[in-house]
């Protein structure tokens, strides 16, 4: 058996410990979706499609890992155009580094959720539209992260 | 506890440990528990526990619920698209796990990532390793039903995850390191960040000690529990804090001149007793080493491109500049299509839970041939056979979580 | 009416009052139902989460535990094929009828206890000492290995308790020279806990073994037995089988504000005056307190080892019940001279 000399003033600080949080508790819980985190710049959150500036190059379909991104190719045009397959995208942003001509761009949004299965496949005209964010379209606030040397992460009203 | 002793580990004369099993398996006194997949603490597999009253004769590990062919899919994609893939297979540590494929590309690949680039994969090494031994100490905690420290390791884990967010885009799945250099800057104000984040974290370490590691109850659960000798780790091949804690100082970062490891300074620590309680106080140790460097990494930062010029200059100017200007990574069209040369190349990096070794094979085509992947936990498993008999069986979570073993990294 | 006027009267009688109301079945239930819930907003707090919070979101969910009753008495409740079948149902009741006897010795108001008794101390710790009896029978009807292992947990760590608590309340017993609780509130002049702490850390010790919470949850060792004896129920057998730990620990916590904090003192002589019972209600808020203490111990500590449980309860808590006699001892020889 341990030195109860030794163990029990530790067993009291451990407890003292778990009072004092009790007190002063340090809660970083995000009351989502009445609250909704403003994701930092250069975030991959889903994707939006330019048609205006896309050259049908095919390199984003050639690139990504887990073949999501197909290009549709529609009468006359020679390799299509890109549509995306959410069911197995991995937004790991290939395509977007790899287009040469900016078409793709990853919206600060990732909190989209499909109902159906088939909404999931985008097709170009989809992908072309802005994704938006259905807690925000609700009304949530917006919060911010901030780092904070006493309680970690705080979020803040942004 | 004499009933123990009697089934202690047979030395033979030749200095060779064999499995600690005495009792003949199928005897009625033994008690065989499936520890199975469907098991509120049990990982992704199952064990086959035979116990003889409270102690346990013998663990089999069974192995194999997640394996997801990693080796084999990567054979049919282009060599960059397995990054995302093998990524998957330690997802918690996803920047060490992929560091070491990008390294054998890259000296397939004949090309060397700017200084630049080198410190940052450190960066975001160190930041993952620290989310890795998080990720260990807080399943360690909820092994012994400990539920604060799970809470609060998980919790401080966010932190790095923030950070880790910042500097690359995604929490978990950051896809950093391709060949050549790494996908983004460092973006502005992360210095700053990142000091906060340590200073933050120091002083959680020290309320870990208070309430979990320095707690007696806890150290009665750990102390002199599944030790492991050093003969025996480096007999069995063991590798990451586990190795370290028994007493022999590895690591992968001083063996294998990688990143920025050799011009940063850092130590190694080290225990000598092999217990479970090593374990945890190397997981924390190593910790505060981490934090050391990025400090020191996010002083020395050289300035540059963080991408060769090998593929950028294969850039059109237009978007070379915007490269440059914004700090985000345009890959050159040469990436979709390119032809690894015939070779092979060998690399080896540090994850939070060990040595992970790559070997590549290429026979001139976009696709390897063949890629090897030995994972640390893969490694590590066979703690479950030899450490594990002679303890009581409340000991089987302790030991489990101290070793901290990933199972989807074991089965890749 | 008569037939009115004497059901009323029987109802308000200390017999049916106190085991059925207060601080009987329907308060055992009522504190079930929110020291759970306490439990694990505390946890909440000491974890930098929120814990429950959307049933009843503007109490800060303290109906979560009626939801999750709710739930449960919907669930269907299954009867494994190899198990014994008329033990396997019933135990649980037999558990759960074992763990509210002790309120039929506890009083609640100076007068005011169903069996007066000038042994009610010897009552509560016999009884409440059956209910592991119960939990063995239900792991070993469960038929399932992990069952087993918690019913043989169980045995263990009652061994582990029983002498610690019995001999600390019995201590107490000497220090106040009665082992009527009535009587033992009443001689209090200082509160117990001053008489003699070495009894109520003992004492308080083996109430936190014997109601399975943490650092002593091993019957329960979600960890390595799934539940322990318990794994095989569902339903609302499942939800008493959860309970029984809480009614355990309600009753020893009654039973510690009465030998060590005082018990009703000081009485409220208007509430008394209306109606007995609710004289008593310092008691009852002075047992909340004890377990809303045991249940925060639950974020500082984890599990300890069956064997370690055991050595603690024979080599360092018994030794402090045995002193702690003589403590009483000395305190009552003093306190005559």
């Amino acid at each position: 058996m341990p030195n109860p000399l030794y163990s029990f003033p530790r067993h009291l600080r451990a407890i003292v410990t778990g009072l004092r949080y009790l007190v002063a508790p340090n809660r970083m819980t995000v009351y989502y979706p009445e609250k909704v985190i403003e994701l930092p710049p250069g975030y991959r959150g889903l994707i939006r499609y330019h048609p205006e500036l896309c050259i049908q190059c095919g390199l984003c379909a050639m690139i990504c890992p887990a073949a999501a991104m197909k290009m549709y190719v529609k009468k006359g045009e020679k390799r299509g155009r890109p549509g995306v397959n959410y069911q197995r995208c991995i937004f790991c942003g290939f395509c977007v580094d790899i287009c040469p001509q900016n078409a793709l761009e990853m919206v600060r949004v990732h909190d989209i959720a499909y109902e159906r299965w088939e909404d999931m496949v985008l097709l170009p005209e989809k992908l072309a539209q802005e994704p938006v964010s259905p807690a925000l379209a609700e009304g949530a606030k917006v919060v911010r992260t901030v780092f904070s040397e006493e309680r970690g992460l705080v979020h803040e009203p942004a | 506890m004499s009933s123990v002793s009697s089934l202690s580990g047979v030395a033979l004369p030749e200095g060779v440990v064999r499995s600690r099993l005495l009792v003949r398996e199928g005897g009625e006194e033994v008690y065989e528990l499936f520890i199975g997949p469907q098991h509120p603490s049990s990982g992704h597999m199952r064990f086959i526990v035979r116990l003889e009253g409270d102690v346990i004769v013998s663990v089999d590990p069974d192995i194999g619920y997640v394996h997801r062919t990693m080796e084999k899919l990567a054979e049919g994609r282009e060599a960059i698209k397995a990054i995302p893939l093998l990524e998957r297979m330690t997802i918690i540590d996803s920047h060490n796990v992929t560091i070491g494929l990008v390294r054998a590309l890259e000296k397939l690949l004949d090309v060397e990532p700017p200084p630049r680039a080198r410190y940052l994969r450190t960066l975001l090494s160190e930041i993952n390793r620290i989310a890795s031994h998080l990720y260990g100490i807080g399943i360690a905690g909820i092994m012994l039903n400990h539920s604060t420290m799970f809470m609060w390791a998980f919790g401080d884990r966010e932190v790095w995850l923030q950070l880790a967010e910042e500097l690359t885009g995604a929490r978990l799945t950051h896809t950093y390191s391709v060949p050549g250099g790494v996908r983004r800057d460092l973006p502005q104000g992360f210095a700053g960040k990142a000091e906060k984040a340590i200073r933050y974290m120091t002083r959680r370490l020290e309320e870990y000690k208070r309430i979990f590691l320095e707690n007696p109850q806890v150290v009665a659960r750990y102390e002199g529990v599944g030790v492991l000798k050093r003969h025996e780790a480096s007999r069995l091949g063991i590798v990451g804090p586990n190795l370290r804690a028994s007493g022999i100082r590895y690591d992968a970062r001083i063996a294998e001149d990688y990143a920025a490891y050799s011009e940063v300074e850092f130590e190694i620590p080290t225990f000598e007793e092999g217990d479970s309680y090593a374990r945890m106080k190397q997981r924390v140790e190593e910790i505060k080493q981490s934090m050391h460097i990025i400090r020191q990494v996010l002083q020395k930062m050289p300035s540059g491109p963080f991408f060769a010029e090998k593929y950028l200059r294969l850039l059109p100017p237009k978007l070379r500049d915007q490269v440059l200007s914004t700090g985000s990574l345009k890959f050159p069209a040469v990436f979709a299509t390119m032809k690894l040369p015939q070779g092979e190349a060998v690399a080896r990096a540090e994850m939070g839970h060990g040595e992970i070794f790559y070997h590549v094979i290429s026979d001139g085509g976009s696709k390897p041939y063949r890629l090897r992947v030995v994972t640390p936990s893969f490694r590590n498993v066979i703690l479950f056979r030899y450490l594990m008999p002679g303890h009581r069986f409340m000991d089987f979570p302790a030991i489990y979580g101290s070793l901290d073993y990933f199972p989807p990294e074991a089965d890749r | 009416m008569g037939l009115l006027e004497w059901l009323i009267s029987l109802v308000l009688s200390p017999q049916v009052f106190a085991p059925l109301i207060f601080p009987g079945l329907i308060t055992a239930l009522v504190v079930l139902l929110t020291v759970i819930w306490a439990e694990r907003k505390i946890a909440a707090r000491v974890q930098m989460r929120v814990g429950p919070l959307y049933v009843t979101r503007r109490f800060g969910g303290v109906l979560q535990m009626l939801a999750d009753g709710t739930r449960y008495m919907f669930q269907e409740f299954i009867i494994p094929e190899t198990s014994d079948k008329p033990y396997f149902v019933f135990a649980p009741i037999l558990a759960l009828t074992l763990a509210i006897l002790p309120f039929a010795f506890i009083p609640a108001a100076p007068g005011f206890s169903p069996v007066k008794s000038p042994l009610s101390l010897l009552g509560v710790l016999a009884v409440t000492s059956s209910v592991p009896l119960a939990v063995l029978l239900m792991g070993w009807s469960s038929g399932n290995k992990f069952a087993i292992q918690g019913a043989v947990r169980e045995a263990f760590m009652t061994v582990a308790y029983e002498a610690v608590v019995f001999i600390s309340a019995l201590a107490m017993g000497i220090a106040y020279g009665t082992l009527d609780l009535e009587e033992a509130v009443l001689r209090q002049h200082l509160p117990g806990i001053l008489l003699n702490p070495i009894s109520a850390f003992a004492f308080f010790v083996g109430m936190v073994m014997s109601a399975g919470k943490l650092p002593f949850d091993i019957v329960e060792g979600e960890q390595e037995i799934v539940v322990g004896p318990y794994v095989e129920y569902s339903g609302i057998i499942f939800g008493i089988g959860m309970g029984l730990a809480y009614l355990k620990l309600y009753a020893f916590s009654l039973l510690f504000s009465l030998l060590y904090l005082a018990g009703w003192e000081p009485l409220l002589i208007p509430l008394y005056n209306l109606y007995p019972a609710l004289g008593g209600i310092l008691l009852f808020v002075k047992a909340y307190l004890v377990m809303l203490f045991v249940v925060f111990l639950r974020s500082v500590y984890g599990r300890y080892r069956l064997d370690q449980a055991l050595r603690a309860g024979w080599r360092v808590y018994f030794p402090l019940a045995l002193l702690s006699v003589l403590l009483s001892v000395v305190v009552r020889v003093v306190g005559y001279a």
